[in-house]
């Protein structure tokens, strides 16, 4: 048998253990599907696979137990798969175009959770068109609200919706409802003063809590969206970490061109040497500086826009164990 | 005096009305509900029909117009307590006749009940016209026929919102000189006389202390999280509290408010000392349950409530009012059997 | 119109230290009132809240305050010539005439004893009641207030004093005052009328005991404590059932209060 694996894995198969069968590799950006897709998905994995589907980690489905030689078959098929991801480029025949860059996750965001400050599903979807074909190793996720449901802090772009809320002292009736729920379940950002809510502006974390307990509208949403960007979190097998707080209150547009930028950043620098180095070791090379000012090129930020300005990841390091003994 | 207007005609009609009146009514509020991307029907300056949002029923009732959620009541500068003024302009608010009734039980509160009416509500209320909006089929949430609130004859001018015209009927001569070019057409304005939603009210008297200590209340306890969003939605809700602030750094001068208050938020009832009545969710909820439908009635000879339905449309924990009261008048009737 | 939310300036004429942490303060003013009525007494940008008349004379008001918070600390600040603002006084108070001839028992509880002073006072002057006697309950010998009259009345054989904590430096009565029901003269019982005032889990119990006793609900009067915001039956926050505290009370009968349920 004679397989170009490097062909077949940019397809979207998988080399899996058992030799001579694969896996199909669905993306499911921000993991909402159609259910109409269920039952495509389920004749490839009856008639092609082994009748089963995995529900990945980054919540994509994979199909196991495919024998190579049906790829050019299921390409066919998953055509309306491809098109549904509102790509600006043809669809062929042929599968994906690539694997892509890892999937980018979601959580159920505001089409559902009372939470989320904005539609992840539709902010995931938006991603995928701006980073896709890209082939680089990138983790993204968007998060409905600072909870992080989605668990962006361990992706190397998390993005978390906030936003501002906006106080009316005309509509306040002092009941401090949301003063104790930031100190009780948030940051404590907001006091009471003869009568009137002060926000702490720094403390403040846009998750909207304040807005969802007032019972007479004084605190209310800002008519802008925001975003909190949290970078180069990870697993993996030298220095797993949690993600650090990169940007503040950016607008929508500079988050999708400041990841963008992220990729042509990986480009410039990327070991070639290794199979695929991963976007946080990347910027551990380069530092952080060089990074930032990278990212941000053409980036016209906002006024309220705070950009960390230095980052200090923490996280463990495997080769710690040494100090065990 | 009936007239028969188009939207256009209509929309004459409101732009005459803008040097004389300020004109309120169910507007939406889009992006503005407490969720994101999500709107809510409020009460809202009116210039155009198409302000107007007459298909959903408005999360807050019109009261906020003339009884401002945070009103002050007095500036005291040089030691002095001064009154601010008002803007004097007369308000014209388009509402349902559930909301007129509501605005009757208000004025019983700040009008009559005490030695004296409440000078801040008067002098705004003076200045309000009812405009009514013709309501015959109501929405799901509504009893307000159980109510006995879903008729009126608190009105100025009635309004039947058609698709192409709108039917109007004018029974203050102050409005008449607004119309004068318009189409006549006779029109008599409709009422609902059924809900889907059906509420059963204990007579006065039929409530005893059994039903006080009743175990009826401890599921409230359980599910109330004292939000405050039945209260303030409520239009017949009329509590406050008075607040006092300091102005500028000299603390000599100071401003006093009121702000709505609610009986189902905490500190309601809390006294110097540390003392508080009615600390369960569950009191609470017969607290308010009581003054509703059953002490408002032995002090005024009517329900306070108007069965709106708001109460039920914004709890975040999908308490039902009208199924509360249901619950009490059960109770009562399992008690007669006995 | 009438503002009935517009307070007025009185003058504070002197400041007498009662314990330490309550002042009785003399105001400059002719107002007519009853015992047990009380006044919305304010400081500009500190608050306003009601206070019990405790006594008056003819162009004096006495209201004596415990400093508990915001406006009362405030009120504190203040020193004899200063301003205060007031409405009222407001409520029903104790009407005298419902005690005629009767042997009057007065139960007061800390501050309690506050809106019943003046009723005190009145029936030790007026000898239109049969016979007086008080029962006077406080924390520990330090929150004593009206020392003086208090021990007037004392040592007249007027009245019954207890605190519910002491030192051992202190000489007389100690233990709750519910204990010293039983020093009352209640031989007959039917002549007796009873004004009980304090805090709210004192008037329970105390109210308990009377009934226990036999006492008929309309010969026991109670003042109400709630929380007020305008004194004038708009705000709500006194109301219980149909009642509204601070226009039927705070002095109610008590066949009448039992019945006000929370
Ligand atoms: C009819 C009547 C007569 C009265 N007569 C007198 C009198 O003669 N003398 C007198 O001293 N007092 C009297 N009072 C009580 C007096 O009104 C209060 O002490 C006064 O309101 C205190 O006001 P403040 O602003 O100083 O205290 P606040 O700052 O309002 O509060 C004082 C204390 O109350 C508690 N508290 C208040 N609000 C809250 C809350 N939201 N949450 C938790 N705890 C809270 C706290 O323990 C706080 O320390 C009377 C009350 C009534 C109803
Ligand atoms: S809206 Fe519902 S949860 Fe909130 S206070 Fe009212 S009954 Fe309780
Ligand atoms: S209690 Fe509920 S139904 Fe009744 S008037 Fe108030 S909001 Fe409307
Ligand atoms: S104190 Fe406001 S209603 Fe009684």
């Amino acid at each position: 048998m004679s397989i170009n694996t490097k062909k077949v894995i940019k397809n979207a198969y998988r080399i899996s253990k058992v030799r001579g069968q694969t896996a199909l590799r669905i993306r499911v950006p921000g993991g909402h599907i159609e259910t109409r897709f269920f039952a495509l998905i389920d004749e490839i994995a009856s008639r092609f696979g082994n009748g089963t589907a995995h529900i990945t980690t980054r919540q994509g489905l994979e199909l196991p137990g495919i024998d190579f030689e049906r790829i050019p078959e299921i390409n066919k098929m998953i055509r309306p798969l491809l098109e549904s991801l509102g790509l600006d480029r043809e669809i062929t025949d042929d599968g994906y175009p690539s694997a892509g860059t890892r999937n980018i996750c979601a959580c159920i965001g505001n089409r559902v959770c009372t939470f989320a400050n904005d539609d992840t599903t539709a902010m995931a979807r938006e991603l995928e068109r701006a980073v896709y074909p890209n082939d680089l190793h990138f983790k993204i996720a968007v998060s409905g609200c600072p909870n992080d449901c989605i668990k962006a802090a361990l992706n190397d772009f998390g993005i978390l919706c906030t936003v501002e809320p906006v106080y009316d002292a005309s509509r306040c009736i002092a009941c401090s409802a949301c003063v104790e729920t930031c100190a009780k379940a948030v940051t404590g950002a907001l006091s009471l003063r003869d009568f009137s809510v002060l926000r702490n502006r720094e403390l403040c974390i846009g998750c909207g809590e304040c807005i969802r307990k007032c019972p007479t509208g004084a605190t209310r949403r800002s008519p802008e969206k925001s975003y909190r960007l949290v970078i180069m979190g990870r697993t993996g097998r030298k220095n797993p970490r949690m993600a650090e707080t990169f940007l503040k209150w950016a607008d929508r547009e500079s988050i999708v061109k400041i990841i963008q930028n992220g990729y042509a950043f990986a480009q410039r620098h990327i070991d070639r040497s290794l199979e695929k180095e991963h976007v946080g070791y990347i910027v551990d090379r380069t530092g952080f500086a060089t990074f930032k000012d990278e990212v941000l090129q053409d980036v016209r930020l906002g006024e309220k826009v705070i950009v960390a300005k230095h980052i200090q990841w923490g996280g463990y390091r495997y080769t710690s164990d040494a100090g065990f003994r | 005096m009936g007239y028969q207007l188009s939207r256009e005609q209509f929309d004459r009609f409101l732009d005459r009305l803008q040097d004389d009146y300020r004109v309120f009514g169910p507007a939406l509020d889009s992006d503005k509900g407490a969720f994101s991307d999500t709107d809510r029907i409020t009460y809202k300056n009116i210039r155009r029909l198409d302000d107007l949002e007459l298909n959903r029923k408005s999360y807050f009732s019109p009261k906020e117009i003339f009884f401002p959620i945070r009103e002050t009541l007095f500036r005291f500068c040089e030691g002095e307590p001064t009154v601010p003024q008002i803007d004097d302009k007369k308000i014209a608010i388009l509402l349902r006749p559930c909301d007129s009734n509501a605005i009757d039980r208000l004025d019983a509160i700040f009008l009559e009940n005490g030695p004296f009416e409440d000078f801040y509500y008067k002098r705004r209320r003076e200045n309000v016209r009812f405009f009514l909006i013709e309501c015959a089929t109501g929405f799901d949430s509504c009893w307000c026929v159980s109510m006995n609130a879903n008729t009126t004859k608190r009105w100025d001018v009635a309004f039947r919102f058609g698709e192409d015209e709108i039917l109007v009927d004018v029974k203050s001569e102050e409005f008449l000189p607004y119309l004068d070019d318009c189409p006549q057409k006779p029109f008599e304005i409709r009422f609902i006389y059924e809900n889907t939603k059906k509420v059963r009210v204990p007579e006065v008297g039929e409530v005893t202390l059994d039903h006080f200590a009743h175990e009826l209340w401890n599921e409230y306890t359980a599910r109330c999280i004292a939000c405050g969003r039945c209260n303030t939605s409520c239009p017949t809700c009329s509590c406050f509290t008075v607040l006092d602030a300091p102005l500028g750094a000299e603390k000599k001068m100071g401003e006093r408010w009121r702000a709505w208050a609610g009986c189902h938020i905490d500190g309601f009832t809390d006294m110097a000392g540390g003392h508080t009545f009615r600390q369960s969710r569950g009191e609470r909820m017969r607290f308010k349950t009581m003054h509703k439908i059953n002490d408002y009635r032995k002090r005024f000879g009517k329900h306070q409530c108007v069965g709106c339905g708001r109460c039920d449309d914004v709890c975040p924990q999908y308490i039902s009012f009208a199924r509360c009261i249901n619950t009490l008048s059960d109770c009562i009737e399992e008690g007669k059997r006995k | 119109m009438i503002n009935p939310f517009l307070p007025s300036k009185m003058k504070i004429l002197d400041i007498i230290p009662e314990t330490e942490i309550d002042q009785t303060f003399v105001l400059a003013g002719r107002k007519p009132v009853k015992p047990g009525q009380f006044f919305q007494l304010s400081v500009p940008g500190a608050g306003e809240a009601p206070v019990s008349v405790s006594d008056f004379e003819d162009d004096k008001l006495f209201v004596t305050i415990r400093k508990v918070g915001r406006l009362t600390n405030a009120l504190f600040a203040l020193a004899p010539g200063d301003y205060i603002f007031a409405r009222g006084p407001y409520g029903n108070g104790f009407d005298y005439r419902d005690y005629v001839d009767s042997d009057l028992k007065v139960i007061a509880g800390g501050t309690g004893l506050a809106p019943v002073k003046k009723v005190i006072k009145h029936f030790i002057a007026n000898k239109s009641i049969a016979s007086l006697e008080v029962l006077l309950g406080f924390k520990t010998p330090q929150d004593i207030l009206y020392r003086r009259e208090v021990r007037a009345w004392v040592d007249a054989g007027l009245a019954t004093l207890t605190v519910d904590k002491a030192g051992p430096d202190w000489s007389g009565n100690t233990g709750l005052i519910t204990g010293y029901l039983k020093n009352l003269d209640l031989s007959n019982l039917e002549n007796c009328k009873f004004i009980v005032v304090g805090p709210p889990i004192m008037i329970k119990f105390i109210t308990i005991e009377l009934l226990l006793l036999q006492v008929p609900e309309e010969n026991i009067w109670v003042s109400l404590e709630r929380k007020m915001s305008c004194g004038l039956g708009k705000c709500g926050h006194c109301k219980i059932g149909e009642t509204y505290v601070c226009l039927e009370g705070p002095a109610f009968r008590f066949a009448r209060a039992r019945r006000l349920l929370d």
